[in-house]
């Protein structure tokens, strides 16, 4: 459970071992951990098979083929030994694996229990061909621009009134599906105001390199100057999109629809 | 869908002679230089040639695709900009990664596998000959389908994973969408005709002494291979099946508006998908192991353990799909436990990653060409392997979905597995063709590549933030990308220059000895270069420790080790299989005896697939379940009967053609000793279908649960006609049962009034059916109205379908029977009976499902 949120860049070293804070710092401390191991990883093992490579070539006089044991045209095939070796590599590379991914668990579960409900903002946000479509708490509706405050958890309620879409800010580290019939939840934390981008990453048509959305993190106290002043649409106070979504798709389908008296084209 | 009804004649000659070198064997089998010879062929190691460089082909017009979107991705792209329209964009995206999944990967792949896995098990060639032409020639009218997409319109432009609701007609209105789908189908045909054969092959024609232990690793790989194609294409067959009504017949399993339509298409795409990316790297995987040991003169290091690790990997492909899918309403329970099969399916590729370089030490490592590919594909998939546990821990994927990420980490170990395949054409070269590539060119060209491949993909982890599938992206990763695209083009060109050597060195390389690899150790190397037609003097055995040749004579003297047939020679008549129906074939003994040996020809493979083609190509137009108006449409319907004409007719050509397979003598069979490879090939295809049919009552089963199974009304108002219809299946195969002793016991009017009643039964059985959907439509009921509809009508009538193509067989059976066939050898009734239990056991299933619950 979350109880206080950690500064994003303040705190380099957690006093916990796992990391907690804004998805961005949760994100970028297990990112770093996987990139150094796994650089490391790498560098050894490719080190080492290129360090054999060039120690046993042919020329060196310092590998052999055992002339008892010479490999013969048409032999049964078998091994040639060397298994504890092997197991003991295998055994330290799986308990770097298995460790790694279960620290990443308890990060996951971090991740999963998200933030409290009385402190966020729930926002709804409905991906459609081409753009997003988001609903505040009060019901009203924004199209292209999300503004949430900073050193606030956002939770977010995704969907879409089409197509499978992907609903993705970046710089901020959140994602998730936006899956027809379904709604699928994510939450994040802003700490610097500014102005992020969001896009979608499933390809949905068209228009997928252009699906994208503002999303502009205010000082809080302009957050709530800002909000104070927003209306609920036609939307209901629930913030249902249902209306909208109904509205959009079938706006949507229109656009898509095939047309009856389109002919398939054929090459002769 | 396939049918395939193995058929065989028992030859009375007991195996009297082998190929004694040299090509044209005493039949008028055209030599390798004549066009013909190419149509017809039906030996494993033709075919293994067609199938390398007919994916050749198709890697260049991926790669071209490749190149498109590399210049395209130069420099974020405003609309308007660039040279692709964003249509194309998304087609060009779609279709590089068809082909290069699909049409080049594993048939490259199974070009080696075709030519050099009956050599390494000591057999003359695949159980099933004809069936194997088959699958080339299914193979490339799939790929020439696809191609034909293009100009309907524009072909399919939702990305190679084909989300629903965007896979739909709604979304991708285009004719050519509808024809790459359909091309997909018949790839899958293709795949599964052979997985039919090599598994067959591989259980039943090994030589004696070589236990499954005892195999060469690049056939266990390719064992394990083919027994995941069996399984993960069928489940891919049942989505395509799915989603083809959708786009045909206006059914709405994946409709946006259907209860998990969306979610039911990532099950059973990606259920197939993960297994799908274990069957396009093990061969490389196998040719890793094999060139490895060749060139580091050591044997590989933990073999037992190194081929555990690989079975284990293949049944846990099974078990790791949802790991695609990390971020759709999945469960938390769900998502961890899918983390940990992830997680624990890297674990075996680590074992055999160790024990691959531990077998270089001590070695005395010649850097040959293939040595430098299998080298650097190991280097390169050690990378990639690496980039894939980022992948795995869920956190991260949660930032990595639809990003570069995802794309640089599979081009790292799918292109590491293309190299360690390039490097089995340089190390085969020889073998199939009989003369050495430049062997300085080959180094250049690895050079080149390995240079080109870095430059090209290392960028795009840098990059990582790009979203997949789009071309305007943040400014500041553009030299990242324009570093890529240099790098596309360097390792695109490097092809030049293998193309040239091999090219050049197939006619004038030097000539190549029986084996120009010191301490290689496999059966290939043991026959001439290029091989003989039936590859070997006499018949290898592995009795005493190691490769020797038996002539026929101690052959016949060996014991009788299984209880199965010793001495006399089994050899296979025609095997048919087709996208429609199937047809039995049978010869009586008379005239087995009167042929002199195994065929090596024939022609209807090629007529067959001609055939199919031209029946998916006319269906390509259909939409809700109607053909376009006009000229057009009539056009596209005739080509679909035209095809259809041609296939069934080729089916019956197929069936009556005299056509012996290779004679073998039973050796190493586990777990199928005894059984007869048709009996054999009959039940691996038969797992297939129950996979098939699996998904598609998984489809029902998902859909009716999202939708609330206890509001979900059965559509048949009454269970009466699906009662009578089950009654009458069983008393059908009854009567086939009957029909089989009646043909056991030689009693010809037994067996055409029992095959008869099958056959008037399953035709009562189709009536039944007819009345009662003709009933349902006449309410208003359609295919289109609901889910519910579609669900019902789609699968029981594929059950139908699969009813037909059974009734189409004991039409045939009955005639032949008729004539006095299968009283000496009622195989056939066997088989057809087989298949008809199984279509039985199938309605059990469907109709509770369907009609009661």
């Amino acid at each position: 459970m979350v109880t206080e949120l950690m500064p994003a860049a303040a705190f380099p070293l957690q006093s916990g071992l796992v990391p907690r804070g804004t998805r961005a710092f949760v994100f970028e401390r297990i990112f770093e951990v996987f990139l150094l191991l796994g650089t490391l990883v790498g560098v050894v093992v490719v080190g080492y098979m290129l360090y054999n490579a060039y120690r046993y070539r042919s020329g060196s006089g310092k590998g052999h083929v055992d002339e008892g044991n010479r490999l013969v045209l048409g032999e049964l095939p078998s091994g040639s030994g060397g298994g504890r070796k092997l197991f003991t590599s295998f055994f330290m590379s799986m308990v770097i694996v298995v460790s790694l991914v279960s620290w990443t668990y308890l990060t996951l579960l971090y991740v999963e229990e998200g933030p409290a409900d009385d402190e966020s903002l729930d926002v709804e946000v409905e991906g459609y061909q081409f753009g997003w479509r988001f609903t505040y708490p009060n019901g009203h509706t924004t199209d292209g621009v999300l503004r949430v405050p900073a050193d606030r958890p956002v939770q977010l309620t995704i969907t879409t009134a089409d197509v499978f879409h992907n609903f993705g800010i970046t710089a901020l580290r959140v994602k998730s599906d936006a899956i027809p019939g379904q709604e699928t939840e994510t939450w994040f934390t802003a700490d610097e105001p500014g102005t992020y981008t969001a896009r979608c990453y499933e390809l949905c048509g068209v228009g997928h390199s252009y699906m994208s959305a503002e999303v502009i993190v205010m000082p809080p106290d302009e957050y709530e100057a800002w909000y104070a002043n927003t209306t609920a649409d036609n939307a209901t106070a629930n913030g249902s999109s249902a209306d909208a979504s109904v509205a959009a798709s079938s706006a949507v389908a229109q656009s898509v629809a095939p047309q009856p008296s389109l002919r398939p084209a054929v090459v002769p | 869908m396939t049918d395939a009804s193995p058929e065989r004649d028992a030859a009375a000659d007991g195996g009297h002679e082998v190929a004694r070198g040299g090509d044209d064997h005493g039949h008028d089998f055209p030599g390798r230089g004549s066009i013909k010879r190419w149509f017809v062929t039906t030996n494993h190691k033709d075919v293994g040639i067609l199938y390398v460089v007919t994916s050749l082909f198709f890697l260049v017009l991926g790669g071209v695709l490749a190149w498109l979107m590399r210049v395209q991705l130069l420099a974020p792209r405003a609309l308007g900009e660039g040279i692709l329209s964003p249509v194309a964009y998304n087609q060009t995206v779609s279709a590089h990664g068809l082909l290069m999944v699909f049409w080049f990967l594993s048939p490259f792949a199974f070009g080696f596998a075709n030519y050099v896995v009956p050599l390494q098990l000591g057999a003359k060639d695949l159980a099933f000959p004809r069936l194997n032409a088959l699958s080339y020639w299914l193979y490339l009218f799939s790929g020439i389908l696809f191609g034909v997409s293009f100009f309907q319109g524009g072909t399919f432009s939702g990305g190679w994973t084909m989300y629903a609701p965007l896979n739909v007609p709604t979304f991708t209105p285009d004719v050519g969408a509808s024809t790459a789908v359909l091309a997909l189908v018949l790839f899958v045909a293709s795949v599964t005709v052979s997985s039919v054969n090599f598994l067959t092959t591989m259980h039943r024609m090994r030589a004696e002494g070589l236990t499954l232990r005892n195999l060469p690793l690049f056939s266990w790989t390719i064992l394990l291979t083919v027994w995941m194609m069996l399984f993960a294409f069928a489940a891919l067959l049942a989505a395509l099946l799915v989603l083809s009504s959708d786009r045909l017949l206006g059914t709405t399993y994946f409709a946006m508006e259907s209860p998990a339509g969306a979610l039911l298409w990532t099950h059973l795409f990606w259920f197939f998908g993960h297994p799908e990316v274990y069957i396009v790297f093990f061969p490389a995987l196998g040719v890793m192991a094999e060139v490895f040991q060749t060139f580091t003169g050591r044997r590989i290091v933990g073999r037992k353990w190194f081929i555990l690790a690989m079975v284990l990997v293949a049944i846990q492909s099974f078990a790791v799909w949802m790991h695609h899918m990390f971020l759709t309403s999945i469960n938390l329970q769900v998502k961890t436990l899918f983390m940990i099969t992830t997680i624990g399916i890297s674990l075996p590729f680590d074992l055999m990653v160790f024990a691959l370089i531990y077998t270089m030490l001590k070695g005395k490592i010649r850097f040959t060409t293939p040595f430098l590919f299998v080298f650097g594909a190991l280097l390169l998939f050690i990378i990639g392997g690496i980039t894939g546990v980022f992948l795995g821990a869920v956190v991260l994927d949660y930032e990595f979905r639809g990003t570069y990420w995802v794309v640089a980490h599979f081009h790292y170990v799918m292109v590491g597995g293309v190299t360690a395949l390039v490097g089995g054409l340089y190390y085969w070269f020889p073998k199939m063709t009989g003369r050495m590539y430049d062997e300085f060119l080959g180094k250049l060209h690895f050079a080149v590549y390995f240079v080109g491949f870095n430059l090209l993909y290392f960028p795009l982890f840098v990059a990582w933030e790009t979203p997949r599938r789009v071309f305007d992206y943040a400014p500041e990763l553009a030299p990242w990308h324009q570093l890529a695209t240099v790098g596309g083009f360097v390792l695109g060109l490097s092809f030049l220059i293998m193309f040239y050597n091999l090219f050049k060195s197939a006619f004038v390389g030097d000539p190549a000895p029986d084996n120009p690899w010191e301490h290689a150790t496999t059966a290939e190397w043991a026959v001439s270069s290029p091989p003989p037609l039936e590859n070997f003097d006499g018949t290898p055995t592995y009795r005493n420790g190691h490769l020797e040749f038996l002539d026929i004579g101690e052959v016949a003297q060996s014991e009788d080790r299984s209880g199965g047939p010793t001495g006399a020679a089994v050899s296979d008549g025609g095997v048919a299989a087709s996208a429609t129906t199937t047809v039995a074939t049978a010869l009586s003994t008379a005239e087995a005896t009167e042929v002199e040996g195994p065929s090596h020809a024939s022609i209807w493979p090629f007529v067959l697939s001609a055939g199919a083609f031209l029946v998916l190509l006319g269906l390509s137009s259909l939409q809700d379940a109607a053909f376009p108006e006009g000229m057009v449409g009539a056009a596209y319907a005739t080509t679909a009967v035209a095809g259809g004409v041609v296939t069934l007719g080729s089916l019956v050509a197929m069936g009556l053609e005299p056509f012996h397979g290779p004679v073998f003598e039973e050796g190493e069979a586990w777990p199928f000793a005894g059984i007869d490879n048709g009996k054999v090939g009959m039940w691996i295809f038969l797992a297939s279908d129950v996979v098939l049919f699996g998904g598609f009552i998984g489809a029902y089963v998902f859909t009716r649960v999202a939708f609330g199974w206890t509001g979900w009304e059965p559509i048949p108002p009454d269970p009466i006609p699906g009662l009578v219809n089950t009654y009458i299946l069983l008393t059908s195969s009854f009567t086939v049962v009957l029909a089989l002793v009646a043909a056991e016991k030689r009693h010809k009017w037994g067996v055409v009034t029992c095959l008869g009643a099958t056959f008037v039964l399953g035709i009562g059985f189709l009536i039944n059916k007819g009345l009662e959907w003709q009933h349902l439509f006449h309410e208003g009921l359609w295919l289109s109205t609901n889910v519910r509809a579609s669900t019902f009508f789609l699968t029981t009538g594929l059950h139908a379908a699969h009813v037909i193509a059974g009734l189409l067989v004991a039409l045939y059976l009955t005639a032949r029977a008729w004539r006095g066939a299968y009283l000496e050898d009622s195989r056939s009734v066997e088989y057809f009976g087989l298949y008809w239990h199984f279509v039985d056991i199938v309605w059990l299933f469907l109709f509770p499902l369907f009609y009661i619950l």
